[in-house]
C-alpha cells in the first residue's frame, strides 16, 4: 500500500504525519527541533514510520513545510506552512473559513476557501509580542511552567491587565506586579489577554467567515483559547495535537499530487 | 441649514446648553483625589475654563445643519475659517482628551484593526479610531463638512486627513507651508498668500456664506489679541515662585488652541490672567516649595501629566516654561490685521515645528535665560517625528553651550503600551540626583 | 553581462572629479530637479541605502526612525561623504526634513547644504507658479557657490532627462509585455544605477541592455512592487527563484520618478515644472489616494498581475498611511497585497520569505 508524509520543521517543534491512500492518517510524531534541522526532520520521520510500522519505501511522496523546510532534503516538494495550515485545518473541520496559528515564533492568520485554498493570510511583524515566545519568556519570569499557564489563568478570578506591548517592557512590567504582590494567576490572564489582543488585529485584517479552526502550539493553552473565543464569540476547532495541522496539510498535499499524477 | 436647526443651536448656546450641562455636572458623583501637599492652591479660573471646553464639545452635538462644521489641525491658520463662520473641532486636542482620560489604547487599536501600524502616530490613530467606532469621551463629535489641514507642524496631519477625506468623500484644503530651512523668501510668502486667494471660493461653497473681509480682520485681531495674552499667561512663570506650572498650561493651552479668534478665548485669558497676578503679587506658587525650576520639551505625555506633576512636586521641582506651550504665543502674536493674510502667512509658517532646528536652539536658550530654568526634561515622542528628530543633538548641544541638565523620556503623548514605567522612574531618579548633586 | 554594470560609487566619484570636474553632491530622496545639477556639472548621488551597519546614528536618532534616514546620516558620520562637495535634502517627510536641519544646524559638517521643497497636492495654480520658482532659487542658490548656470546646458540636460526616461519607459514596457530577458535582480541592478551615475554614462548602459535583452521572456507569474525602493534585494533573489516576475514597479525610487513623454517647451525651467506635475502620484507629494489606485489598477491591468508586494521601509509614516486604503481598495477589484515591512539591509527573514512564497502560492 502506498503512504504520504508531510514533515513540518518549526522553530521549536518537527512535526511529521503519515497518510494512506485513502488520505486517512495513518500516524504521526512530534520531536523537539534542536539545533539541526535536518537531524530533527529524519528523526520525526523515523519516528512516525515505527508509529504507523511501515517502511521508507513505502512512503511514495513526501512534502516539507515549516522554516525549516528547506533543510529537508528527501522532501519531493516544499510548501509553506501557510499554505499548509489551510488545508490541513480545512480537512479536519470543512467549515473552517479562518485559521488562527499562533507557534512559536510567529503566528499568522489565515482565511481559508473552497478546497483549503488560501484566499488571504497575515503574519506577525518582527517583534515576539503575539507569539509562544512572549509567554515563555513570561513563564521564565514567572517562575511556572508553560505548559501549566493555561489551566492557571483559568483559576484566576480577576485579571491583571499588562498595557505594554513590547516583550521587554512588558518582562519589567511583569517584575514590579509581582513586587507589587499581583496574583501570578491573575497576571497570566492579563498576559494571555495580551497575547490575544495582539493576534485580534490580524484577525480583523483577514476577517472571520465561517468556523474558526486554532493552531499552533499556543493553542494547547486553554487560557488563550478562551480569551480568543470570548473576542470571537463563538468557538474555535482544535485538533488534540495542534501542531501537527502543518504536517497534516503537507501530507495532504503529497497525496493530492500523487492523485492529480496518477 | 435650516432655520428650525440654526434655532436649536442658538437656543442651546445662550440658555438650554448651560442648563442641561449644570443638571449633567451635578448629577455626577466627583472623585475627589487626596491634595498632594506639595502643590500650592488650585487654580480658581480651572472651573471657568471646564465650563468653557465642555460647552464647545456639548455645543457640537447641535452643529449638524445649524452650521458648517470643519475639523482643523492645531497648527492651521483657522482664522481664515472663522470668518466664515465654520464650528470648529481640533481632532488633536480631542485626541489630548482621550489621551488624558486614558483611552488612547483603545481608539488606536480600533485604527489598528483597519490596518494602521502601531508606528503612526497615535493622534491620527485616536482619530480614525474615532472615525471606526464613533467612541469619545466628548459623547460625539459632529461629522465634518470640509477638513482643513496645515503641513507646517507636520506631514503627518496631511496624510491623516487625506485618509479622513476618502473615507468621508468630503474636501480637503491644505495650506502647505514651505519649511523654513533657512528663510523664508517673499516667493514662499506669496505662494501661501495665493494658497489664501484660492481657498476662498472654497470656504465660500462648502459654508454657503459670502467672504466678509472686514469680519475677517476683526478674527484676526482677536486672535492676536489672545495670543499676546496668552504670552502674558506663560510670562507670569518668570516669578519665583512660579504661579502656575507647565502641567496646569498643558491644560488650559485649550482654548488658544481651538477657539482662536473667538472673543469667549480672550476674555477667559484675561481672567486667568488676573488671577495669575494676584497670585504673584501675594507670592503664590504652584508649589509650596520650588527649589528648581524646569523645562518641558514637546507635547505632553498625556495619561502621565496628573502622575509626573505629583512626581516632580514632591521634589520641590515645578516646570516653569515649555517649547510646546510656548508655540501659541511666540508667532501668532504678529497677526497683522492691516495686512491680515501676508501675516498669516508669515506667523503660521514660522511656528517652532515648520521652522529650522538652529532656531529651535536659539529659542530654547532664550527661554532657559528668561526663565531661570536649572533643568529640562524632554520627551521623546514616537507619535511626532518633527517634534521629536534633533531632541539627541539639542540635548548635548545645550549642555555644551549653557551647561543645562537634561533627560530624555522616551514616550509618546497618547498611547501608553509604548510607555515603560520603570525605565521612566530610573531615568528621572538619575535626574533628580544630578540636578541636586 | 558586466558591460551594464558602471564601477563602483566611490570609485566612480574620484573618476568623475578627475576627469571632468565635476561636484559630486550627496542627495537624500526623493524628487529633486536633476537635469539643474548635471547643468552645472554637479553629479547627483543619491543615498538610499547605503550598505552600513547602523552604530554612529543612533546617537543622534531615536530607535523610531526609518532607515533610510538612519544609513544616510551613518554614511556622513563615517566620513564617507567626505568626497562630497555639497548635500541636497528635498522636502520628503518629516525625517528628511529634520535630518536636513541636524546635517547643517548641529553637526557642524563644513559642505554646503541645499534644501528643495516641492509643493504639496492637491495641486493648484498657486503649485505650479511655485514650483517654477523653487526651481528658479535652487538654481540661483547653486549659483552662488557653482557659477553661472547655462540656460543652453540646461536645455540639453533636459532633453537628456527626457531621453533617459524614455529608454527607461521602453524597459518597463517590455519587461510588462515579457519580452525583456533579464531577472528582477538584474533589471534593478542596472537601473538602479542611475543613482549615482551620469547621464553621460548611464544612458549608454541602458541602450545597450535594451538592445540585447530585448526579446521573448519565460513565462513567469506577474506580480507588482510597490512602497519605497527594491530593498532587502533578497526579495528579488527570492522572486527569481519562485519564478515570479515583477513586471511592473509602483517604488519611489524608480517609477514614481520616472518622467512622462514631455510636452514641448521653450523654456526649459518650464519644462521641468511641466515634466514634474505630470510624474506618477505618490506619498511624498500627497498625492490623492485614488490617483495612486488609478495607478496601480492601471499597471495590473496591462501585465495581468494578481498581486501587489508593498515593500515599505520600518516607520515610514507617508508609506504606511496610505497602506489599509489602498490594500481594501485593491482588494475590492480583485488584486491581492502582500506587505514586507523590514529595515533596509536587514535581509530577508525566513519569515518574511515564508509570506513571499506563501503569498505567490495564494495568488497562482
Amino acid at each position: 500500500m502506498d503512504y504520504f508524509a508531510g514533515i513540518d520543521v518549526g522553530a521549536l517543534s518537527t512535526d511529521a504525519v503519515i497518510l494512506t491512500a485513502g488520505s486517512e492518517v495513518a500516524a504521526y510524531s512530534i520531536v523537539e527541533t534542536g539545533a539541526n534541522s535536518t537531524d530533527a526532520a529524519e528523526e520525526a520521520l523515523a519516528g512516525v514510520l515505527a508509529e504507523a510500522e511501515i517502511v521508507r519505501s513505502q512512503i511514495k511522496r513526501i512534502v516539507a513545510t515549516g522554516y525549516g523546510r528547506v533543510s529537508v532534503p528527501f522532501a519531493d516538494k516544499r510548501v509553506t506552512e501557510i499554505s499548509c495550515h489551510a488545508l490541513g485545518a480545512y480537512h479536519l473541520f470543512p467549515d473552517t473559513g479562518t485559521v488562527i496559528d499562533i507557534g512559536g515564533q510567529d503566528s499568522k492568520v489565515i482565511q481559508v476557501g473552497e478546497g483549503g485554498k488560501v484566499l488571504n493570510f497575515t503574519m506577525n511583524d518582527k517583534c515576539a509580542a503575539g507569539t509562544g515566545r512572549f509567554l515563555e519568556v513570561m513563564a521564565n519570569k514567572l517562575q511556572v511552567a508553560l505548559d501549566e499557564m493555561g489551566e492557571l489563568s483559568l483559576r484566576a478570578g480577576r485579571e491583571v491587565p499588562i498595557s505594554s506591548v513590547c516583550t521587554v517592557f512588558a518582562e519589567s512590567e511583569v517584575v514590579s506586579l509581582v513586587a507589587q504582590n499581583h496574583p501570578t494567576e491573575e497576571i497570566i490572564r492579563g498576559l494571555h489577554r495580551s497575547i490575544v489582543n495582539r493576534v485580534w488585529n490580524m484577525v480583523k485584517a483577514v476577517g472571520v467567515n465561517g468556523g474558526v479552526a486554532m493552531t499552533g502550539g499556543v493553542a494547547k493553552n486553554r487560557g488563550v483559547v478562551a480569551l480568543m473565543e470570548e473576542k470571537l464569540g463563538q468557538s474555535v476547532h482544535l485538533h488534540e495535537e495542534p501542531q501537527v495541522v502543518g504536517a497534516l496539510g503537507a501530507a495532504l498535499l503529497a497525496w493530492r499530487a500523487s492523485q492529480s499524477a496518477g | 441649514m435650516t432655520f428650525f436647526k440654526e434655532l436649536r443651536f442658538n437656543f442651546m448656546k445662550d440658555l438650554g446648553g448651560p442648563a442641561l450641562m449644570s443638571i449633567s455636572r451635578k448629577g455626577r458623583k466627583r472623585r475627589h483625589r487626596a491634595p498632594n501637599p506639595h502643590f500650592g492652591p488650585a487654580l480658581k479660573s480651572a472651573t471657568r475654563l471646564k465650563e468653557i471646553m465642555t460647552r464647545h464639545y456639548f455645543l457640537s452635538r447641535y452643529t449638524e445643519g445649524a452650521k458648517p462644521v470643519a475639523w482643523v489641525t492645531s497648527g492651521a491658520p483657522v482664522e481664515l475659517l472663522r470668518a466664515f463662520d465654520f464650528y470648529t473641532i481640533y481632532p488633536e486636542n480631542h485626541g489630548a482628551l482621550c489621551g488624558a482620560k486614558k483611552l488612547g489604547p483603545e481608539l488606536c487599536a480600533v485604527a489598528e484593526e483597519h490596518g494602521y501600524h502601531r508606528d503612526l502616530c497615535s493622534y491620527a490613530r485616536i482619530d480614525l479610531g474615532h472615525y471606526f467606532s464613533g467612541k469619545s469621551p466628548a459623547g460625539r463629535l459632529p461629522k465634518p463638512d470640509l477638513l482643513f489641514a496645515s503641513n507646517n507642524i507636520c506631514q503627518t496631519v496631511v496624510y491623516w486627513y487625506r485618509a479622513l477625506a476618502h473615507y468621508w468623500d468630503i474636501p480637503l484644503i491644505l495650506f502647505d507651508t514651505p519649511y523654513n530651512f533657512e528663510e523664508i523668501n517673499d516667493s514662499d510668502v506669496s505662494y501661501m498668500v495665493q494658497q489664501f486667494e484660492e481657498m476662498i471660493p472654497v470656504l465660500e461653497q462648502v459654508s454657503g456664506q459670502p467672504f466678509k473681509y472686514r469680519n475677517f480682520q476683526e478674527v484676526v485681531r482677536i486672535a492676536r489679541d489672545t495670543s499676546l495674552a496668552w504670552g502674558e499667561v506663560l510670562a507670569t512663570m518668570k516669578a519665583r515662585p512660579a504661579p502656575m506650572s507647565i502641567f496646569d498650561a498643558f491644560v488650559h493651552l485649550a482654548p488658544i488652541v481651538s477657539l482662536r479668534g473667538l472673543p469667549v478665548a480672550l476674555e477667559y485669558y484675561q481672567t486667568l490672567l488676573k488671577e495669575l497676578k494676584e497670585r504673584v503679587d501675594r507670592g503664590t506658587g504652584a508649589l509650596k516649595d520650588e527649589r528648581k525650576r524646569l523645562m518641558w520639551d514637546n507635547i505632553a505625555i498625556w495619561y502621565k501629566v496628573r502622575d509626573l506633576a505629583d512626581l516632580f512636586a514632591e521634589q520641590g521641582m515645578n516646570f516653569v516654561t515649555a517649547t510646546y506651550t510656548n508655540a501659541w504665543t511666540e508667532t501668532i502674536r504678529y497677526l497683522d490685521d492691516q495686512r491680515p493674510m501676508e501675516s498669516m502667512a508669515r506667523v503660521y509658517s514660522l511656528v517652532i515645528l515648520n521652522n529650522n532646528l538652529n532656531h529651535r536652539l536659539k529659542l530654547m536658550e532664550r527661554l532657559i535665560n528668561e526663565f531661570e530654568v536649572d533643568g529640562l526634561v524632554i520627551h521623546s515622542a514616537r507619535s511626532c517625528k518633527p517634534y521629536s528628530v534633533g531632541q539627541y543633538d539639542m540635548k548635548r548641544l545645550l549642555m555644551e553651550r549653557l551647561g543645562v541638565l537634561s533627560v530624555i523620556i522616551e514616550a509618546d503623548i497618547t498611547d501608553f503600551r509604548v510607555y515603560s514605567e520603570e525605565q521612566t522612574r530610573t531615568r528621572l531618579e538619575a535626574f533628580f540626583e544630578a540636578i541636586d548633586a | 553581462m558586466t558591460q551594464f554594470y558602471g564601477p563602483s560609487r566611490k570609485r566612480y566619484i574620484r573618476q568623475q572629479k578627475q576627469t571632468h570636474g565635476r561636484h559630486p553632491f550627496g542627495v537624500f530622496p526623493a524628487h529633486y530637479p536633476r537635469e539643474i545639477l548635471w547643468a552645472m556639472n554637479v553629479l547627483p548621488v543619491e543615498i538610499w541605502d547605503p550598505p552600513l551597519e547602523v552604530s554612529h546614528a543612533n546617537a543622534h536618532l531615536q530607535p523610531y526612525i526609518c532607515s533610510v534616514v538612519k544609513l544616510g546620516l551613518e554614511l556622513i558620520l563615517q566620513g564617507q561623504c567626505d568626497d562630497l562637495d555639497g548635500f541636497l535634502f528635498p522636502h520628503t517627510c518629516d525625517s528628511i526634513q529634520n535630518l536636513a536641519s541636524i546635517v547643517y544646524d548641529y553637526l557642524d559638517i563644513k559642505k554646503p547644504c541645499y534644501f528643495f521643497y516641492h509643493p504639496k497636492a492637491p495641486y493648484r495654480s498657486s503649485s505650479r507658479q511655485y514650483y517654477l520658482e523653487q526651481l528658479q532659487t535652487l538654481a540661483s542658490r547653486l549659483e552662488k557657490q557653482l557659477g553661472p548656470l547655462d540656460l543652453s546646458e540646461l536645455k540639453q540636460r533636459v532633453q537628456q532627462g527626457e531621453r533617459l526616461a524614455y529608454v527607461l519607459r521602453e524597459l518597463y514596457t517590455l519587461r510588462a509585455r515579457g519580452e525583456l530577458c533579464a531577472s528582477n535582480t538584474e533589471f534593478y541592478r542596472v537601473i538602479r544605477q542611475g543613482e549615482y551615475l551620469h547621464p553621460d554614462d548611464f544612458l549608454p548602459i541602458l541602450e545597450g541592455f535594451l538592445a540585447d535583452r530585448k526579446g521573448q521572456a519565460d513565462r513567469l507569474c506577474p506580480i507588482i512592487l510597490s512602497g519605497i525602493l527594491p530593498n532587502p534585494q533578497e526579495i528579488l533573489h527570492l522572486l527569481d527563484n519562485l519564478e515570479a516576475r515583477v513586471a511592473e514597479d509602483d517604488l519611489l525610487n524608480c517609477s514614481r520618478r520616472l518622467l512622462q513623454p514631455p510636452v514641448a517647451r521653450e523654456d526649459p525651467f518650464e519644462a521641468l515644472a511641466e515634466n514634474y506635475f505630470a510624474m506618477p502620484p505618490c506619498t511624498t507629494k500627497d498625492s490623492p489616494l485614488m490617483e495612486r489606485v488609478g495607478f496601480l489598477l492601471q499597471k495590473a491591468a496591462h501585465t495581468d498581475a494578481r498581486g501587489v508586494i508593498f515593500c515599505m521601509v520600518k516607520f515610514c509614516e507617508p508609506e504606511f498611511f496610505d497602506l489599509p486604503q489602498m490594500v481594501e481598495e485593491l482588494k475590492e477589484k480583485g488584486l491581492a497585497s502582500l506587505v514586507v515591512d523590514s529595515e533596509l539591509n536587514q535581509g530577508l527573514s525566513g519569515q518574511l520569505a515564508t509570506r513571499v512564497e506563501a503569498f505567490l502560492e495564494m495568488i497562482r
